[in-house]
């Protein structure tokens, strides 16, 4: 018997017409993991929500739901909380207490368990995560990933038998991302616990799961094993654009055969493709007139702390997009607060368009000269509606190379990750900047987004901007920049044209470029492989 | 090694309730030493450097010294006549006794704030009310995450030009922008985090409570000992029977004063005291292995 | 605690606990006791009604979502205090008794105080703080249709309030240090505090003039949207 049945259901919001969800059927067997994935509205986060009865969204639900054969409604209250465990987007707002043992003990609080079982409880489940050193600490000395592996534990330690993750590393660095899904999986493979997880980046889950539902519109397209799915989406490049890179290759390619998942699997297509040895030519940047130089700035954030950026020289060059990545905490971020005189460098210089930042009075920086646009978007929103908020910076809808008129009369919150950013963008835009400054711009956003975000970007490029973007996103730096910085310990360890920057490194870089190592040369997107494959045709 | 900030919280809190609630009800100038004296001991113990805000304390203890013989006219004994309004001598010590009592409670303040951690404090309160102690540990957890947010509002705002000049009034309103953004963004967050407390089965029924601490043999010790030093202390007090106005007067140095006194400078040592025998129990240890 | 089943009484307690039988053990204390206790008395009071309600508090159900806006508003009252020329706590109390009752607005006013003097110096004014914060809020709860409808009133309910609150700390300046009440002691304290009352009633005026309605929306919004 599946541990969950879903039987015909359709749902609509109230006041809306089209239904959220149209006659949705599928099975989960226990033990099984299941990957939901959809473009963004296709009804992933309702869907998940109805699975979980405490969460289940106001409106008009038709058909049945079953766990274990019972119907979800039958389900006593208590069992129906403590079974399904729940893990959400948003690290933070998760966190309801200030310890982390008192996060781990607030489920079994509500369970209204006795002390010594508590007690048990959670000391076996810090054991297992390997919390012990961080078990005293507050909560808001974690990092993200910390943070977001908490959230689980905490959902974790009331021992459910099916595990619900919507997004759980969209707001999370890759590197964070493939400990806590690693860490899910390893949880599905000790205990058998049932997992349903959506994600934008579908690149770390989908080699683990074992069947990929995909939803378009509210209906399911398809419910079956990965290979079989991706293969047959190759008409559905709006799905097809979150696929693993490798999947995205072979469709590129037209191939048939077995559809590849992982890099080890596209070397291999890659391999069977004739023409080895063939290369892209390198690029050069071409240098103009510096519209941002940092030279040898040093900055701390406390006088006894450690120095976050290092003697670091950086010069972006005006009409250019320039990335900088690096892993967390290597001061990213930092940097572009220095650059936007937000803080003050304790050495060094930092010039924008040839003044010095302290030459620019009264804030005059901010208005037709430079502005930065935070990680967290939601600290620029401040109105009810989009309407107000584009009022609010006097931004003119007409002038932006993207259309917001549908989503005027929305609340910003209620957007999704790729729309507030928009917003947030559009609103940045309003001080008519020359210089533009991005941090982590793919955050919480969808493939679908990101790709219509780097449009953007190269429009605004176009029109005469200079864009530097703060990122961890490789795969997003090899198709938009101009210019690609290496980030480490406070300082820029290398530069170069995204095609030679990225072959250069082997580990740090684009799963293309990993597939297509020592077969071509500088490829790194899977433009890029696909051109040079269809060169030699397929053997 | 036990010190004093290991012990129970509640039996924590209930000696500094009691040394702290005699040096406020009872203005005898030898209590008062004596717990200046201890305050001042027990704060160099559990809080380290004091820094800056001795000063501080020090410049308030002048200013309530000199006030009190200034305002009030009590007292027999008149020193001299300012604006033709006498200056006692009772009013003048009354004065320096009440900034003596309020500087010293202030210092048990500090010793308290020292050692009750946020995980203490929920223990105490979790005792009078669970969901007020749940909504402490909420509120704990939102104090620095707002904060950190702030910073990064006022950044956000800063760089969109929001702040316009660098005048005050534009601050102003560069403030109530940025508090104006923090309570949407609250807000609106904050209904994940009531959603991640539902998710997880909260408001199904009555809740237990997990805690971090118990009752040790020590710790019951420390309770009865406190409570009992306090009441000998009080009995002292009043067999004394000290007064300021309009005359200083008290009755005779008996046993019982005596003895009242002598409890309540163990009281006010006795961190000091738990502090020095863990330290020569653990000297013993170390020197027999 | 004692459960009241009886929902009138109850209603009736709210009423006579703040408005009669907190002055009317003070007038009592003061009466009984001899003048120096006056301290002792009104700690106790003190104490005492703030322990009546936030166990009150705890026999209601109280769902998630509620928990979470107070906690909300509590936090931002503390982290306003840290800004310095920023005293918020006043005017979010009231804001938040007027959306969401009285008792609302008493929890965040007391939590407020106890909390944030855990960053500021905790000290015996503590209960002071709590009851005077969470009165504030009270009041505002029972005023909460008068002051959403005409915005004169909640700014002159904002500047009173404030000046009440800087003038009962006052009271209980004088008492901490003389024992007693001794009004020349207190009108020295109001005359030395005055700058700092009006500093108080002047930053409740403004963060009512600019708060009160965009907060209200906010919380509105919240309240319609997720079911408060």
């Amino acid at each position: 018997m599946a541990l969950l049945d879903i039987q015909h259901v359709s749902f609509t919001y109230p006041g809306q017409t089209r239904p959220a969800l149209q006659d949705v059927c599928f099975s989960v067997h226990a033990g099984e993991m299941l990957a939901v994935c959809g473009a963004t509205g296709s009804g992933k986060s309702t869907l998940l929500r109805l699975l979980k009865r405490e969460l289940a969204p106001l409106g008009e639900k038709t058909g049945r739901i079953l766990m274990n054969g019972v119907p979800q409604e039958d389900v006593p209250e208590a069992e129906a909380a403590y079974q399904v465990g729940y893990v959400m987007q948003r690290p933070e707002q998760q966190i309801v207490t200030d310890k982390v043992w008192h996060e781990l003990a607030f489920g079994l609080e509500n369970m209204a368990l006795p002390q010594p079982v508590i007690a048990r409880r959670v000391a076996e489940m810090a054991a297992y995560f390997g919390m012990e050193d961080w078990y005293d600490k507050p909560v808001s000395s974690l990092s993200g990933g910390q943070k977001q592996l908490l959230n689980l534990a905490a959902v974790m330690v009331m021992q459910p038998s099916l595990l619900i993750l919507d997004e759980p590393t969209a707001q999370l660095d890759p590197i964070a991302a493939a400990e806590f899904i690693a860490t899910v999986r390893k949880l599905n493979q000790d205990t058998g616990l049932t997992v349903i997880i959506t994600e934008h980046r579908l690149e770390e889950v989908i080699p683990l799961c074992d069947r990929l539902l995909v939803l378009e519109q509210g209906r399911v397209l398809a419910c079956d094993e990965p290979r079989q799915v991706i293969a047959k989406l190759h008409d559905r490049p709006e799905l097809l654009c979150a696929m693993p890179a490798a999947a995205r290759l072979y469709h590129a390619l037209g191939a048939d055969g077995v559809c590849p998942l992982s890099v080890r699997e596209g070397r291999m297509l890659v391999e069977n493709c004739r023409g080895r040895g063939r290369g892209l030519p390198e690029e050069e940047c071409t240098p103009g007139t510096p519209a941002l130089e940092c030279k040898e700035v040093f900055f701390r954030y406390d006088r006894h702390g450690p120095d976050v950026l290092q003697g670091l020289n950086l010069t972006v060059h005006e009409g250019e997009i320039c990335c900088v990545l690096g892993g967390n905490g290597s001061g990213k971020t930092t940097m572009l607060t220095v650059a936007a005189g937000l803080n003050k460098p304790c050495g060094g210089a930092v010039k924008v368009f040839g003044k010095k930042i302290k030459d620019y009075k009264n804030q005059s920086l901010y208005r037709e000269c430079l502005t930065l646009l935070p990680q967290d978007v939601q600290t620029v929103f401040l109105c009810n509606t989009v309407e107000e908020e584009l009022a609010d910076a006097q931004a003119g809808v007409d002038m932006l190379p993207f259309d917001l008129r549908p989503l005027m009369h929305q609340h910003p919150y209620d957007l999704s990750g790729g729309e507030q950013q928009l917003v947030a963008l559009a609103k940045v835009l309003a001080t008519k900047p020359r210089l533009l400054l991005l941090d982590e711009p793919t955050k919480g956003v969808d493939a679908a987004a990101k790709g219509k975000l780097i449009g953007i970007l190269k429009e605004l490029k176009a029109r005469g901007l200079t864009i530097v973007i703060v990122t961890h996103d490789v795969e997003f730096a090899a198709l938009c920049a101009d210019r690609c910085a290496m980030f480490f310990r406070g300082s820029v360890v290398s530069t170069g044209a995204p095609r030679t920057f990225f072959s250069q490194n082997s580990f740090y870089t684009t799963a293309v470029s990993r597939m297509t190592r020592g077969w071509f040369r500088n490829a790194v997107t899977v433009e890029d492989a696909a051109a040079l494959c269809r060169q030699g045709g397929a053997e | 090694m036990r010190g004093f900030a290991d012990y129970n919280p509640i039996a924590a809190a209930v000696y500094f309730l009691a040394v702290t609630g005699i040096a406020m009800f009872c203005m005898d100038p030898v209590i008062l030493a004596l717990s200046l004296a201890g305050a001042l001991v027990t704060f160099a113990l559990l809080c380290g450097q004091g820094g800056r805000a001795h000063w501080y304390t020090l410049g308030l203890f002048l200013v309530m010294a000199l006030i009190n013989p200034l305002v009030s006219h009590n007292g027999v004994t008149v020193l001299f006549v300012m604006n033709h309004n006498p200056v006692t001598l009772e009013a003048l010590l009354y004065g320096v006794a009440a900034a003596a009592m309020v500087v010293a409670v202030l210092y048990w303040f500090r010793c308290f704030s020292c050692i009750m951690t946020s995980d203490k404090l929920l223990y105490i309160f979790g005792g009078l009310s669970p969901r007020l102690a749940l909504i402490l540990s909420m509120t704990l957890r939102y104090v620095p995450l707002f904060g950190q947010q702030a910073k990064k509002v006022k950044q956000a705002q800063t760089a969109l030009g929001l702040y316009k000049e660098d005048n005050l009034i534009d601050s102003f309103r560069g403030g109530m922008r940025v508090f104006s953004v923090m309570v949407t963004w609250a807000l609106e967050n904050g209904i994940i985090t009531a959603d991640s407390m539902t998710a997880r089965g909260y408001g199904l029924g009555k809740r237990s409570r997990f805690r971090l601490f118990r009752w040790r043999a020590g710790d019951v010790l420390l309770l009865t000992g406190s409570l009992l030093l306090a009441g000998l202390a009080l009995m002292g007090v009043h067999a004394r029977a000290f007064t300021w106005y309009p005359a200083i007067a008290a009755a005779p140095m008996d046993a019982l004063a005596i003895a009242g006194y002598g409890a309540y400078g163990v009281l006010t040592l006795l961190p000091a005291i738990i502090h020095a025998k863990e330290a020569i129990k653990w000297h013993c240890l170390i020197s027999s292995m | 605690m004692i459960v009241i089943k009886n929902s009138r009484v109850r209603q009736m307690l709210r009423w006579v606990i703040p408005l009669l039988a907190i002055p009317a053990l003070v007038a009592l204390g003061a009466a009984v006791l001899p003048e120096k206790q006056h301290l002792l008395v009104s700690l106790g009071v003190a104490v005492l009604a703030v322990v009546l309600f936030l166990t009150g508090f705890e026999q209601k159900k109280t769902g998630a979502r509620r928990m979470v806006i107070v906690s909300v508003m509590v936090a931002l009252c503390i982290v306003g205090r840290m800004i310095p020329l920023f005293k918020p706590v006043t005017a979010l109390t009231i804001i938040i008794a007027m959306y969401l009752g009285g008792e609302a607005g008493f929890l965040t006013g007391a939590l407020a105080a106890v909390l944030s003097n855990f960053y500021f110096g905790q000290g015996p004014w503590t209960p002071f703080q709590m009851l005077a914060w969470g009165l504030i809020g009270l009041m505002a709860g029972y005023l909460a249709p008068l002051l959403k409808k005409s915005r004169a009133l909640l700014l002159i309910f904002g500047v009173l309030a404030g000046a009440a609150y800087s003038m009962v700390m006052d009271v209980w300046t004088v008492l901490w240090y003389d024992g007693g009440f001794n009004p020349a002691l207190y009108l020295t304290a109001v005359a030395a505090a005055l700058p700092h009352t009006a500093v108080y009633a002047l930053s409740n005026f403004a963060f009512l003039w600019f708060l009160a309605r965009p907060f209200g929306e906010k919380l509105e919004r919240v309240r319609v949207k997720y079911g408060v």
